[in-house]
């Protein structure tokens, strides 16, 4: 049992850091950022590895769990994410805003990480599908949307360690993670796009940018294009969440037996 | 052959247990017909048969199930799908995929069939069920009855010798359930099928049946054919009460059947019914020349329609003529065209939230109401919505009346079927509106829920307040309405009294009424109540 | 109808090819190509303005990739004007070359978002649906099951939307959403259960011997050896070795998933059919993108790199390049012989 969870860690230490490197690349590598060739492979081979590493979470997820009880559960949730995904557009105000992170904070936060990721990438893809839209940039999506599901597992280990279940700070810290996941899921995607636009080339021909140059670059493309999205998103995270999290949990907990994947067993009398 | 030795369940966290000690042998090509009230263990021991019970459901099981040679308990759900086709009781719930093809396909891929085979089984059994017209369509295009047969056609496609039903009709309308079951029995008899089938309304298999089992409320189980079973079920169809009424034996189990009893031996006929209004209340809703088109179609054509306070209005039609487009219509969630009052105020003239201020309505699946932590807090929001005072109420009193006052601080979910309904009823009449809409109320209730709904209706007509119920069961409505309406292709096509209603509009008739045709009854209980006095 | 593989096939050589040049002629050739196909199945799906709409798109990107880069990059000798260099981020030069640069990168994207909606419109939900790999069997489950139950899922909404809204739910907060969320959210996993009984009666279930570690760590290796491929090739080691790298990582990947997918039991119905011209397309395609590959890699090619750093000149224009640049019509050229 021990060692399946420390492989199980391993594991997903060792893709995330995969997914995370490639993503930093335009930062760490001083090739990144040189005029030369090299600069349009970027795109390709970060979108490839993050493919891969999505592809390998996909894969590993669904063995150690799709019965045909939680493919149902995981259906039926990611058929309803999709239809809040609708409600994007139907709402007013600033874009970014989307209902979507609630459900999958939840479900990574109440059923484990693979669930949680399982349904931030699935969630993505099938309202790609339904809306006639699988654009380049859904594997970004996909893989941002698995992290953050995944990465709510995580805050079992706080509420459990403090004692913070059913009490009102458990939302607390729930919105608090949506509010940082609103910023971070922006942060990511332009991390992802960015090398599209070129990585922020150099400030010469012949030599290339600092890292921290780079990083000012970056800085300043995100903050015109897409910080008042990813705040929007923040502030609409944590109001779905403050309001609804805790019915939704509770529901969660009455259905959390009866979708039982392990099976109870048979026992004769 | 299945056989069930000693057979003993019990669900998962419950202390008791659901089937106890049954030994039940199944001879092979039979139907049986399984009844009983809800939570009696139907269901579980039909699960039991496919191995749903105890593999999917867990639990702990004893005891011996023998299938046709196989043991589900230990070979599991997979194995068993081979051998044992199931249909459930909700149409659509069930299709995993969205075009008939590819649902009826699926058993036959999980089981590896070949493809050349799989050809051969999915054309001939779309011919079986005559659903090769509709092979390419999405399945939520299709009425609940094609649905169904949809359903039966997937279970059936990998050759199953048992075919397993769990109230399958039970959310259709008479005309597609009639349907269904005819296909069903053609396919018993074509495919040598050993079948299943549990029914709360036991007059449409009654003909068919060869074997009843009947899991009683006392935890005992009666099992054998018709004629020994029958005598002691409690609650029978009307035929069969009437059939005791005159001590007939053997009970008459088709209409056809039914022997002719000699006049001198029938109760004077009196045709003053007990079926009119008590009460002679004001006009609480008007409709006059009500026109409702959708997506350019016309849904409802001039209709005309009146409803009393101290009444209860039944309304009937075939699926798809209208009566929820009317319901929505009157509430004004859709647009439509000529002159309601309410309260003898037109309707243009006032605002939505005063509209809803007097009608409350039950929509077909209750539970779509109920969200809050207790029953009280139900009642709590839709006074909050309506802005009344929430401190006025005597809260227990009032839910005494629904038999819920216990239930007071109970999670609505935890609640049977029939509480539940109950339960969204209080919360749809707390603030005391004085019209109520139901739309088919008595789907997949048994018996028990029905009298307490009825008793609820009577309740609300001595306060003077207009029912108006929507549905199909013409039995349920034959003892409640004073008023019958019949809606069909959106135009009413019948406003009158039951007595009128159930004796000679066909489709509609009551089995009393067909059985003693000329005489003004409609319920079993008319034939002793004809010296009740009239008003 | 040209077969769903063969459309992906097309989809991957057009992606390498797209992202491997820097040469705007090339790449407006590319959407030019793009964008012919484009209309020609818009129209097969009586779909109007597609060109229009798209272009207004793909204008849209060029222009603000085009300012992105041309504010926030001041390299270059072909000055327009300059902003104070004491504005933060945006002061200094603004040149023609990090104009043009930003440019390029808009028709780089440009071009990748056509390809994708030209697979929208080429391939309908069940094929792609059907096109996830047998080694996901329960993944394009979830996918089904979610796009067959999302129409009954607005429908419910709507239902419950009006039961409340009569029960004098106004619609107004936020708030006023959970009497619709909840009940549709506990109807729904109800109706999971049953739908989950649904399957289970009709004999699926987990393959259990799909579930391989060995398989996993395959798979994890072979990430790894694309990514070190992928850094060796960052840092300028010889050719060979991180090629040879990058092969093994993809197939170590292909293999892996194969063999998995090989050992699931269940039997597929749908199958498309391979025509003649099918066939002759994948071996045109195939050719195209291997042949590509040599080229560019052995330096044939040097055309695809254009940079307009440090002075603005005219892009080197090689027939090659051309002829791959219109692996775009392929589609269209085979389908006129339809």
């Amino acid at each position: 049992m021990i060692t399946k969870k420390i492989f199980s860690l391993l594991f997903d230490f060792f893709v995330f850091s995969l997914g995370l490197m490639s993503l930093l690349a335009p930062f760490i590598l001083p090739q990144a950022r040189s005029l030369n060739q090299q600069t349009a492979t970027f795109p390709i081979m970060i979108s490839l590895i993050l493919g891969l590493c999505l592809l390998i979470m996909i894969f590993e997820a669904q063995y150690s769990l799709l019965d045909s009880k939680m493919i149902a559960f995981l259906a039926v949730l990611i058929a309803i994410n999709a239809g809040l995904r609708f409600l994007e557009n139907a709402i007013p105000g600033p874009g970014g805003f989307s209902p979507i992170f609630i459900l999958i904070i939840l479900t990574g936060y109440f059923f484990g990480s693979r669930i949680g990721f399982l349904m931030g990438t699935m969630t993505l893809l099938v309202s790609g599908l339904i809306t006639g839209g699988i654009g380049p940039w859904l594997p970004g999506q996909m893989i941002t949307a698995g992290w953050v599901g995944q990465s709510a597992a995580l805050l079992t280990v706080f509420v459990t360690k403090l004692g913070w279940k059913g009490k009102p700070i458990e939302v607390g810290l729930l919105a608090a993670f949506g509010a940082l996941w609103g910023l971070l899921y922006g942060v990511i995607m332009n991390l992802w796009f960015w090398p599209f636009l070129g990585a922020g080339v150099g400030q010469t021909f012949t030599q290339t940018v600092s890292a921290t140059e780079n990083l000012q670059r970056y800085a300043a493309y995100y903050l015109a294009t897409s910080l008042v999205w990813d705040i929007s998103r923040s502030i609409g995270n944590v109001l779905i969440i403050t309001i609804m999290a805790k019915p939704i949990l509770k529901i969660f907990q009455r259905f959390k037996l009866r979708f039982s994947f392990e099976n109870q067993g048979v026992t004769a009398l | 052959m299945i056989n069930f030795k000693r057979l003993s369940y019990q669900y998962p966290q419950s202390s008791h247990k659901v089937l106890d000690n049954v030994t039940i042998d199944i001879p092979a090509g039979t139907l049986t017909l399984v009844t009983g009230a809800s939570g009696s263990g139907k269901s579980t021991l039909l699960r039991c048969i496919n191995g749903l019970v105890p593999h999917f459901s867990g639990g702990i099981i004893s005891g011996e199930i023998q299938v046709f040679g196989s043991d589900p308990i230990g070979e599991g759900v997979a194995v068993m799908a081979g051998k044992v086709g199931f249909v459930f009781q909700e149409p659509e719930a069930q299709f995993v995929f969205d075009t008939v093809e590819d649902e009826i396909v699926f058993s036959l891929e999980n089981l590896g069939i070949s493809r050349a085979d799989m050809d051969r089984r999915i054309n001939e059994v779309l011919n079986e069920l005559d659903l090769s017209g509709l092979r390419h369509r999405k399945t939520n295009t299709l009425s609940g009855g094609e649905q169904q047969k949809v359903a039966i056609a997937s279970a059936l496609v990998a050759q199953p010798q048992v075919l397993v039903l769990d109230e399958p009709t039970s959310q259709l309308d008479p005309i597609s359930a009639d349907d269904v079951l005819k296909f069903m029995l053609a396919l018993k008899t074509q495919r040598k099928l050993t079948v299943l089938i549990s029914e709360h309304r036991l007059e449409r298999l009654l003909p068919y049946a060869d074997l009843i089992l009947n899991l009683s409320e006392d935890k005992t189980i009666q099992f054998g054919d018709p004629q020994q079973v029958l005598p002691e079920i409690v609650q029978v169809p009307p035929i069969i009460e009437i059939a005791r009424k005159f001590g007939l034996s053997p009970l008459p189990l088709k209409l056809e059947t039914f022997p002719e009893i000699s006049t001198d031996l029938l109760p004077s006929s009196n045709a003053q019914s007990n079926h009119s209004p008590k009460i002679e209340g004001e006009t609480l809703l008007s409709v006059h020349n009500l026109n409702t088109s959708f997506s350019c179609r016309t849904i409802l054509k001039e209709i005309n329609l009146e409803i009393q306070g101290g009444e209860i209005l039944v309304l009937m039609g075939p699926n798809g003529s209208g009566k929820t487009t009317f319901l929505r219509s009157v509430l004004k969630l859709i647009p439509s065209s000529g002159e309601i009052y309410l309260n003898g105020v037109d309707i243009q003239n006032l605002h939505f939230s005063e509209v809803i201020q007097n009608i409350a309505y039950l929509p077909q699946n209750p539970n779509d109401l109920l969200f809050a932590e207790s029953v009280i807090d139900e009642l709590k929001i839709t006074l909050k919505n309506h802005g009344q005072d929430l401190t006025l109420i005597n809260y227990s009193e009032f839910l005494d009346h629904f038999g819920l006052a216990e239930k007071m601080d109970q999670y609505p979910r935890d609640l049977s079927v029939g509480e539940r309904q109950r339960t969204a009823l209080a919360a749809i009449t707390i603030h005391d509106p004085n019209i109520i809409f139901l739309d088919e109320p008595t789907r997949g209730l048994d018996y028990h829920a029905k009298r307490s709904l009825s008793d609820l209706f009577y309740q609300w007509r001595e306060q003077g307040k207009a029912i108006l119920l929507v549905t199909h069961d013409v039995e349920f409505a034959a003892h409640l309405a004073d008023r019958v309406a019949v809606l069909e292709r959106g135009q009413i096509i019948f406003v009158g009294s039951p007595t009128n209603a159930f004796t000679n509009i066909h489709g509609y008739q009551t089995q009393t009424a067909q059985l003693f045709p000329n005489r003004g009854w409609i319920t079993p209980e008319d034939i002793e109540n004809t010296t009740k006095p009239t008003f | 109808m040209i077969n769903s593989s063969i459309w992906i096939l097309w989809t991957v050589a057009v992606m390498v090819i797209t992202l491997s040049i820097r040469n705007p002629f090339y790449l407006i050739l590319v959407i030019v190509g793009l964008f012919y196909l484009g209309h020609r199945l818009a129209r097969q799906k009586n779909i109007s303005a597609w060109v229009l709409s798209n272009s207004r798109f793909i204008l849209t990107m060029i222009l603000l990739s085009t300012l992105i880069n041309g504010l926030f990059a001041h390299v270059g000798s072909s000055v327009l004007f300059t902003l104070p260099k004491g504005w933060p981020l945006i002061g200094g030069n603004i040149t023609t070359e990090s104009l043009v640069y930003g440019a390029i990168n808009g028709l780089m994207i440009g071009a990748l978002y056509l390809l994708f909606n030209i697979i929208n419109l080429a391939l309908n939900i069940k094929q792609i649906t059907r096109l996830i790999p047998r080694a996901f069997q329960p993944i394009a489950m979830v996918v089904t099951i979610a796009l067959t139950f999302f129409p009954s899922i607005q429908q419910r909404t709507q239902e419950i939307k009006e039961a409340q809204m009569i029960r004098g739910n106004q619609m107004k907060k936020v708030a006023d959403w959970l009497p619709i969320l909840i009940p549709l959210l506990v109807s729904s996993l109800e109706n999971a259960i049953l739908l989950a009984e649904s399957m289970t009666a009709r004999g699926f279930h987990k393959q259990a011997n799909l579930k391989a570690p060995l398989a996993l760590v395959s798979l994890i290796l072979a990430a790894f050896a694309v990514f070190s491929g992928w850094i060796l090739q960052v840092y300028r080691y010889p050719r060979p070795i991180y090629i040879t790298l990058f092969l093994l990582g993809s197939g170590l990947t292909v293999l892996t998933l194969f063999t998995i997918g090989k050992r699931s039991k269940i039997t597929r119905y749908h199958q498309e059919s391979w025509r003649l011209l099918d066939l002759l397309m994948g071996f045109l395609i195939t050719f195209f993108l291997v042949s590509f590959a040599y080229l560019a890699l052995t330096d044939r090619l040097l055309s695809l790199n254009f940079s307009p750093y440090p002075r603005l000149t005219l892009p080197r224009i090689q027939t090659l390049g051309i002829i791959f640049s219109l692996i775009t019509l392929l589609p269209s050229i085979i389908s006129n012989h339809d």
